[in-house]
């Protein structure tokens, strides 16, 4: 039975509903599925590309091809949000996404808040909003992903995050200040997405971590925020994901609190404790990106079967893949997740 | 008057606290006192810090209240420092650190610093996405008897082989022990890239540095 769409089966999913099988996808963003194998083949690469329309909307429709993923992930990186609030980023090489090369405020009283509205016509956001639009249209069947950097680590991409750590213990008032306005900056950037055609929003707060925070201030600072974002993605009548990276022993808690419409987590969480602590809600996850990276098509099979027949909701890597995973096995996760 | 022990004591619960002006309150008071300033930094700020670790490991404590904690530390040993009488054949370990290049993640590398500061080692730390050469240029420089190689990334994990790579094709390879952590680094690729240790944690990591030099059984005997 292979009735349903890519885009109908994610979206039934993400709804609740029952589908024939788990979408295979990668959302972009952090989990970037643009590799140096799939950007050789098609000429396109990094960093050129994460300036242009065009060439992102080809890239992106290269990526899909090449590695079978059920959908189109933009962008390629989480330096988009922080690029537009002032840091200066160091936009990588071939290999390497780009990165954050100096935060742009030393505390967290410092930050200067802009309108949001006027926020989201800067830096990358138009070209990025052009090349989902663009294959939205191309391909209306699969869905465009829009990847969002979490508003804890987008805070911690313009402030030293350093010290963005401490003055959530040290200077509450202007942390939560600094996560309100990054919050709201991110809704805004959310609804241009939206209105382009990206039919899924993914939410990836690396430094919002169990590890990181630990369980109070995961509860205190990263929940309010993500749910605020979340709330305000569901109004525009679009489903998010929520990537949480790391453990998730110490905020299991927390994480039921979470609104998001599935949670993706990395390669040591059984996504079947997640399942449970969230009362059965859709889990995505989590096949190890180092296995992706190192090991051969036949092993990435197995660890994608053990997911499929655990029956977890959406199959995706674990955590960002290197640049240099070999397609052949991504192409082994996708394909075993469509023709077993 | 606080006596000495009492001002150890409070040291050491300044950092445990996480209270930045009580320790620097308290280090100006062992310096008007005339107290041994080393003693309060070992026995005051140091073993605050141990604890510290403790807790951090024992999920007590998470990534903020750890640098918060070594910013009271910290209160104190700028204090105390340029009071202390050095003996002229007084030890010196120097570890040079720094993430490798091609990340920039530095979290995981401070937090190894601090620990490593808190041991009482002299810490040469060339901040983040650093050349391998640099790490040679550094220890040579310094004389350093650890180099110790951080990355969040596993995009970056080949440029910590190109450091011990390099340290072997330089033939400098005996003349250094190599420590490597990360969020994706394992024993298994340590031993695989030939270094000389793993450590899982900031709290470990210092650990295995007086290990590797020698300093853990002289603490011991001395304690």
């Amino acid at each position: 039975m292979n009735e349903l769409s890519p885009k109908e089966r994610l979206d039934r999913v993400l709804a609740g509903k029952t589908v024939d099988r788990p979408p295979v996808i990668c959302p972009g963003g952090m989990m970037n599925s643009a590799t140096t194998d799939v950007m050789d083949e098609c000429g396109l690469f990094f960093p050129e590309v994460h300036k242009s329309a065009a060439d992102m909307a080809r890239l992106s429709t290269a990526v899909q091809q090449r590695t079978g993923f059920e959908n189109f992930g933009i962008p390629y990186c989480m330096t988009v949000e922080a690029e537009i609030l002032g840091s200066e980023i160091d936009f990588g090489n071939h290999d390497c996404e780009p990165k954050i090369a100096k935060e742009y405020y030393a505390h967290s009283a410092d930050v200067i808040q802009r309108d949001p509205k006027e926020l989201v016509k800067e830096g990358r956001i138009a070209a990025i909003a052009e090349a989902g639009f663009a294959i939205s249209r191309q391909q209306p069947d699969i869905p465009v992903i829009g990847s969002l950097t979490g508003p804890v680590s987008t805070a911690a991409s313009i402030v030293d995050p350093m010290v963005f750590l401490k003055e959530l213990r040290k200077d509450k008032e202007n942390a939560h200040r600094v996560l309100d306005y990054v919050t709201d900056f991110l809704i805004e950037y959310a609804r241009v997405l939206v209105d382009s055609g990206f039919s899924v929003i993914t939410i990836a707060d690396p430094t919002a971590t169990g590890e990181i925070l630990g369980p109070k201030m995961f509860g205190d600072y990263a929940v309010p925020y993500l749910n605020k974002l979340l709330d305000a993605i569901h109004a525009m009548d679009t489903k998010a994901i929520v990537h949480i990276c790391g453990r998730l022993d110490a905020v299991k808690k927390p994480l039921s609190a979470i609104r998001g419409d599935a949670i993706s987590t990395d390669a040591m969480v059984n996504l079947l404790d997640i399942k449970e602590v969230r009362d059965g809600g859709v889990v995505m996850g989590n096949v190890s990106t180092f296995a992706l990276q190192l090991q051969t098509p036949d092993v990435i099979q197995q660890v994608t079967e053990r997911l499929v027949n655990n029956k977890i909701d959406i199959i995706s890597p674990a955590c960002g893949l290197s640049t240099k995973t070999p397609v052949q096995n991504i192409a082994a996760m996708t394909g075993t997740v469509k023709y077993s | 008057m606080a006596t000495e022990q009492e001002l150890h004591q409070g040291l050491y619960e300044a950092v445990v606290d996480m209270d930045e002006d009580r320790a620097a309150e308290l280090a100006r008071q062992v310096v008007a006192e005339g107290y041994d300033a080393y003693a309060a930094i070992e026995d005051g700020l140091s073993r605050g810090m141990d604890k510290v670790g403790e807790l951090y490991e024992q999920e007590e404590y998470f990534i903020p209240e750890l640098l918060l904690c070594s910013d009271a530390m910290y209160a104190g040993i700028d204090i105390l420092k340029p009071h202390i009488v050095r003996q002229e054949n007084s030890e010196r370990h120097v570890v040079v650190i720094g993430v490798v290049e091609g990340d920039t993640h530095d979290i995981g590398k401070n937090l190894v610093k601090i620990m490593l500061e808190s041991a009482g080692f002299e810490v040469i730390d060339l901040g983040r996405d650093i050349k391998p050469q640099a790490f040679l240029q550094a220890a040579k420089e310094y004389e350093a008897e650890i180099i110790a190689l951080s990355t969040l990334m596993t995009t970056a994990m080949p440029a910590m082989k190109e450091v011990i790579d390099l340290l072997e094709e330089k033939q400098l390879r005996e003349n250094y022990k190599v420590v490597i952590g990360g969020g994706p680094i394992s024993p298994g690729f340590a031993k695989k890239i030939k270094a000389d240790a793993y450590a899982v944690n900031a709290a470990e990591a210092a650990r295995i540095a007086k290990e590797l030099v020698g300093l853990e059984e002289k603490v011991r005997q001395t304690a």
